[in-house]
C-alpha cells in the first residue's frame, strides 16, 4: 500500500505541477521591482563597467586612483541630472574620457570572438562527448574483437586455475 | 654588524647552487637508476631530495636573515625591506616581490619531493616511481635555475643605501599577507606531485599498483589548499581593498582558479577511473594541464605581459617560464601521443544517465569554465599582438559567462549525487529526486517571502536547495547505515564540500544582485539613517607613526559597537590605502569605508556604507569546503571486493 502510495506520489504527474510551480513562482520573482535603485545604486552599476584609465584592469567602481574619482564624479553628475540611461552615461563617458574606458569587449570585429569561441568550445564538447556516447553505445552492442576474446579467455583461466588446484 | 653584511647574500647564493647540483645528480639518479635497475644508484635519490631541501631551507633562512637584519647590501632587501616595517610584516616581506616568491615556490617544490623521495623509498625500483622523481627533480632543475640567474634574490644592490621603501602598502596591511600566499602556493605547487606521476605513468606505459590512490590523495591535498588559498585571498580583499568585493577576476586570481578548475575536473573524473577504470588517458591530460596552467598562470602574471593589482614587480624570467611551459606542453603531448595507446581501458560508458555520465558532464562544464576565463585573461594579448590596440576585459565579461556556467553547475548538483552507476531509469531518478526537489521549491518560495527578485538569484537559490537537498540525502543515507562513520569517504566528504559549495553560490549571488550602497555625510552629534541602521559619526582618531599617518573615523552603527574606516598614507610610498571596517551578521554586512578627502578638523566625514546580504555565508561555506575536503581524504569504508558495485537490478516478479 505505502509503496503504490509513494510511487503514485513521486509520478510524472506530480512532477508536472512541481515544474509549474517553480516557473509560476520564478515569474512573478523575476517580474517583481526590487524597489526604486537610489541614485548610489546607479553610479556603482555604471561604475562597474567602465574601467580606471591609470590603474591596471581594475573598474572605476574599485578603484580608489585620483583618475578614477573624475570619472566617478562625472557619472554622478550625469546620473543626478537625470537626463540619460546608464547606457548612455557609458557611451558619454567613453566619448568623454577617450581612451580604452569600457571593460566588456564590444561584440564586433575581432573582439567578438570572446563571445564568440566560449560558445564554440562547449558546442564542440558537448557533441564531442554525445559522439563518444554514440560510439560506446554500438561498441556494446557491436561484435566482440579477437583481442577481447583473448582477454577474456586469459581472464577465465586466471579465475579457474586456482580452483582447480585447490 | 657591517662585517656580517653580505655574508646571508654569499650564503644563500652558495646554497642555492647546492641544492641545483643535488636536483640534477638527482635527476641523473632517478633516471640511470630506473633504466638499469640499479637498486644502489636509487638508493641514492632520496639523499639527493633531501640534499635540495636542506639548501633551500638554508637559503630562505638566509633571506630571512638578510630580512630581519636588514642587509641593505642585497638588491632584493633594497627593494621591500625597509626599517620602519613592523616585524611580522618584516618577515613576510620575503615573499612580498617576485624573486621572494620564486623561492618560496621552490621551498615547497623541495619539501614536496623530499616527501615523495622518502615516503616510496623502498617502491623507487618500480620505474614508474623512478620517472616520477625524475620529474620531480627536474622541475626543482628548472626552479633553482631561475633563482640562480634571472629570479635572483641574493643579487648584490646599489652601494650607499641605508634605507628601502618597505613591501607594498597592502601587503603590510593585514595579517593575512602571513598565510595566504603560502597556502596559495602549497596547491599550487603540489599539483607536481600527480603531474610527475601522471609522467610517470605515460613514460612507463602502466599505471601500477595503487598508482590511482596515491595520485588521487596528492592531487586532493593540493587542490583542498589551492581552495583554501583562493578563499583566504578573497577574503583579504574584503578585508583590505575597500571595494567591499571579493573577487575582481584580476589576472592573479585567474592564475589560479584556473589551475583550480581543471582540478577540480580530475578529482570527479577520477572517480570513474577508481570504479570503473575508465577515462585513464583523460585523467592524465587532467593533471598534466592543471600544472601545465600553474606554470602559463605564473608566466602571464609574473612575466609583465600582463598587469593587475597583484603584479608587484616585473622582471625577465617571462621567456624562461614560457620555455618550460612549452616543453612540458610538448613532452606531455608527445607522451600521450606515444602511449595513449597502451593506458587506453576496453570498457565503454553504457548511458550517459549515469554517475559515470554525470562526472562527464561536469568535466565539460569544468572545462569550458577554464577555457573561458584563460581566455578573458589573455585575450587583451591577442588583440594587442595582432592588432596593436589596448583592450580590457573586465570583470562583466567574466560575470556575464561565469553566471550560466555556474547555474548549469548547480543543475549537476542536483541530480548527479543520486544517479547510480552504468544506468538510471527515470523512475529511480523520479524517485530520488523527489525531496531534494521539494527543498528547492521550499528555497524558492522563501526567498520570494523575504523578498528576492531577478530570474538568476532566484534561479541560484532554487537549484541551490535542491542540491543541498540531494547532497543531505546521500549524507542522511550514509549516516543512517554507518553512523558518524558515514560522513567520511571521497563520496560522503565530497557531499559535506558540495554543501560548502553551495552556500557560497548562494551568498554570492545574494551579495553580488543585493548588495546597496549609499554615501553619506556625518556630523558629530546628528545620527543618519540608511538601510534600516542609524550611524553616529563620534570623532576623528588621528595615529601616526614612521611608516604610516592613519585617520580612523570612529563610527556608531544601531547605537552599539565602534566601527573605525580608516585611510592611511604610507609616508615612503606617498600611497593612500583606504581600510574598511566591517560588521559581521548572519544575514548581512554593513560595510564602512572612509571617502576621501578627510579634513580632520572639521567635524564632519563622508564615509560609504554598503549593505550586502549574506556575506558571511561566504566564509563559512568556505569552512565547511575544508572540513569536507578532509573527510574526503580519509578512506571511507572499504567494499567489500565482492560487493556490487553498481545499483541491484531489479528482481523481477522474484520467487
Amino acid at each position: 500500500m505505502m509503496s503504490t502510495l509513494n510511487k503514485k506520489l513521486k509520478a510524472w504527474p506530480v512532477w508536472m505541477l512541481m515544474g509549474i510551480l517553480v516557473v509560476a513562482l520564478l515569474a512573478v520573482g523575476a517580474g517583481r521591482q526590487s524597489g526604486p535603485l537610489t541614485q548610489e545604486d546607479r553610479i556603482d552599476n555604471v561604475t562597474q563597467r567602465l574601467a580606471c584609465p591609470t590603474c591596471d584592469g581594475e573598474s572605476v567602481y574599485v578603484s580608489q586612483a585620483p583618475s578614477s574619482q573624475n570619472i566617478r564624479n562625472e557619472v554622478a553628475r550625469q546620473v543626478a541630472s537625470g537626463q540619460r540611461t546608464d547606457d548612455e552615461i557609458v557611451a558619454f563617458i567613453e566619448s568623454s574620457f577617450g581612451g580604452q574606458v569600457l571593460l566588456v569587449p564590444r561584440a564586433t570585429g575581432l573582439d567578438a570572438l570572446i563571445w564568440v569561441l566560449p560558445i564554440a568550445v562547449l558546442v564542440c564538447c558537448t557533441a564531442g562527448l554525445a559522439l563518444t556516447f554514440r560510439r560506446w553505445k554500438r561498441e556494446q552492442g557491436g561484435q566482440a574483437s579477437d583481442a577481447d576474446r583473448a582477454l577474456v579467455a586469459q581472464l577465465l583461466e586466471l579465475d579457474t586455475d586456482p580452483t582447480d588446484s585447490l | 654588524m657591517l662585517a656580517v653584511a653580505g655574508v646571508s647574500g654569499s650564503l644563500g647564493r652558495a646554497a642555492l647552487l647546492i641544492g641545483l647540483v643535488g636536483a640534477v645528480f638527482g635527476m641523473f639518479a632517478s633516471v640511470m637508476g630506473t633504466r638499469q635497475h640499479d637498486e644502489k644508484v636509487l638508493r641514492l635519490v632520496p639523499r639527493f631530495a633531501t640534499l635540495c631541501v636542506v639548501a633551500t631551507v638554508g637559503a630562505f633562512v638566509c633571506m630571512e636573515y638578510a630580512m630581519i637584519t636588514r642587509d641593505f647590501s642585497l638588491a632584493y632587501i633594497q627593494k621591500v625591506g625597509s626599517k620602519s616595517t613592523p616585524a611580522i610584516y618584516n618577515f613576510t616581506a620575503v615573499w612580498s616581490a617576485l624573486e621572494g616568491s620564486i623561492l618560496m615556490w621552490l621551498l615547497i617544490l623541495a619539501v614536496c619531493t623530499v616527501i615523495i623521495a622518502w615516503k616510496y623509498r623502498s617502491r623507487l625500483i618500480d620505474p614508474l616511481v623512478g620517472w616520477a622523481m625524475a620529474t620531480m627533480f627536474f622541475v626543482c632543475t628548472f626552479f633553482f635555475m631561475l633563482t640562480l640567474g634571472p629570479a635572483n634574490p641574493f643579487g648584490k644592490g646599489a652601494a650607499g643605501v641605508l634605507d628601502g621603501p618597505g613591501p607594498n602598502p597592502l601587503l603590510q596591511n593585514h595579517i593575512l599577507v602571513l598565510f595566504h600566499p603560502p597556502i596559495l602556493y602549497v596547491g599550487y605547487v603540489g599539483m607536481t606531485i600527480p603531474f610527475a606521476f601522471a609522467i610517470g605513468a605515460l613514460i612507463t606505459g602502466r599505471l601500477g599498483e595503487g598508482w590511482l590512490l596515491e595520485t588521487r590523495r596528492w592531487a586532493l591535498f593540493s587542490w583542498g589548499f589551492l581552495t583554501f588559498g583562493i578563499i583566504l585571498g578573497g577574503w583579504w580583499s574584503y578585508e583590505v581593498l575597500g571595494w567591499s568585493g571579493v573577487w575582481a577576476w584580476d589576472p592573479v586570481e585567474n592564475a589560479s582558479f584556473i589551475p583550480w578548475l581543471t582540478g577540480t575536473a580530475y578529482i570527479h573524473s577520477v572517480l570513474v577511473q577508481e570504479r570503473r577504470g575508465m577515462l585513464r588517458v583523460w585523467n592524465l591530460s587532467l593533471l598534466i594541464a592543471t600544472f601545465s596552467l600553474t606554470i602559463l598562470g605564473t608566466f602571464l602574471t609574473r612575466s609583465g605581459v600582463l598587469n593587475s593589482v597583484h603584479a608587484f614587480s616585473d622582471s625577465d624570467i617571462g621567456p624562461y617560464l614560457l620555455t618550460f611551459f612549452g616543453v612540458i606542453v610538448l613532452v606531455s603531448v608527445g607522451l600521450i601521443g606515444w602511449r595513449g595507446e597502451k593506458l587506453r581501458s576496453p570498457g565503454t560508458i553504457d548511458s550517459p544517465i549515469s554517475r559515470e555520465g554525470a562526472f562527464l558532464a561536469n568535466n565539460v562544464l569544468f572545462g569550458v569554465f577554464a577555457f573561458v576565463v584563460l581566455l578573458g585573461t589573455v585575450f587583451p594579448l591577442i588583440v594587442e599582438a595582432l592588432q596593436n590596440r589596448q583592450l580590457i576585459v573586465g570583470e562583466p565579461f567574466f560575470d556575464q559567462l561565469a553566471t550560466p556556467i555556474g547555474i548549469t553547475l548547480l543543475v549537476l548538483m542536483c541530480i548527479a549525487p543520486v544517479l547510480p552507476w552504468r544506468k538510471a531509469s527515470g523512475e529511480l531518478l523520479r524517485q530520488r529526486l523527489f525531496w531534494p526537489a521539494w527543498a528547492g521549491i521550499a528555497a524558492l518560495v522563501m526567498s520570494l517571502a523575504v523578498g528576492a527578485v531577478g530570474l538568476a538569484p532566484l534561479l541560484t537559490f532554487t537549484l541551490g536547495g535542491f542540491a543541498a537537498g540531494a547532497a543531505l540525502r546521500q549524507l542522511a543515507l550514509a549516516t543512517r547505515r554507518q553512523g558518524l562513520r558515514g560522513l567520511v569517504g571521497r563520496a560522503n566528504g565530497g557531499m559535506v564540500v558540495h554543501i560548502g559549495v553551495i552556500i557560497i553560490a548562494v551568498a554570492l549571488a545574494a551579495s553580488n544582485s543585493y548588495t546597496r550602497s549609499q554615501e553619506i555625510t556625518l556630523t558629530v552629534g546628528k545620527p543618519a539613517q540608511y538601510g534600516g541602521h542609524s550611524f553616529e559619526f563620534v570623532r576623528f582618531v588621528e595615529e601616526k607613526d614612521d611608516r604610516r599617518i592613519s585617520v580612523k573615523a570612529e563610527i556608531i552603527i544601531d547605537g552599539s559597537g565602534t566601527y573605525a574606516p580608516a585611510i592611511q598614507k604610507f609616508i615612503n610610498m606617498g600611497q593612500n590605502i583606504g581600510t574598511p571596517s566591517v560588521k559581521s551578521m548572519f544575514t548581512k554586512d554593513i560595510y564602512l569605508t572612509l571617502q576621501p578627502p578627510v579634513k580632520v578638523s572639521t567635524n564632519t566625514a563622508k564615509i560609504k556604507v554598503f549593505i550586502k546580504p549574506l556575506m558571511m555565508w561566504l566564509w563559512i561555506g568556505g569552512g565547511l569546503m575544508g572540513v569536507g575536503t578532509l573527510l574526503a581524504a580519509f578512506p571511507g569504508s572499504r567494499r567489500k571486493p565482492t560487493d556490487p558495485v553498481s545499483a541491484p537490478i531489479a528482481q523481477e516478479a522474484s520467487v
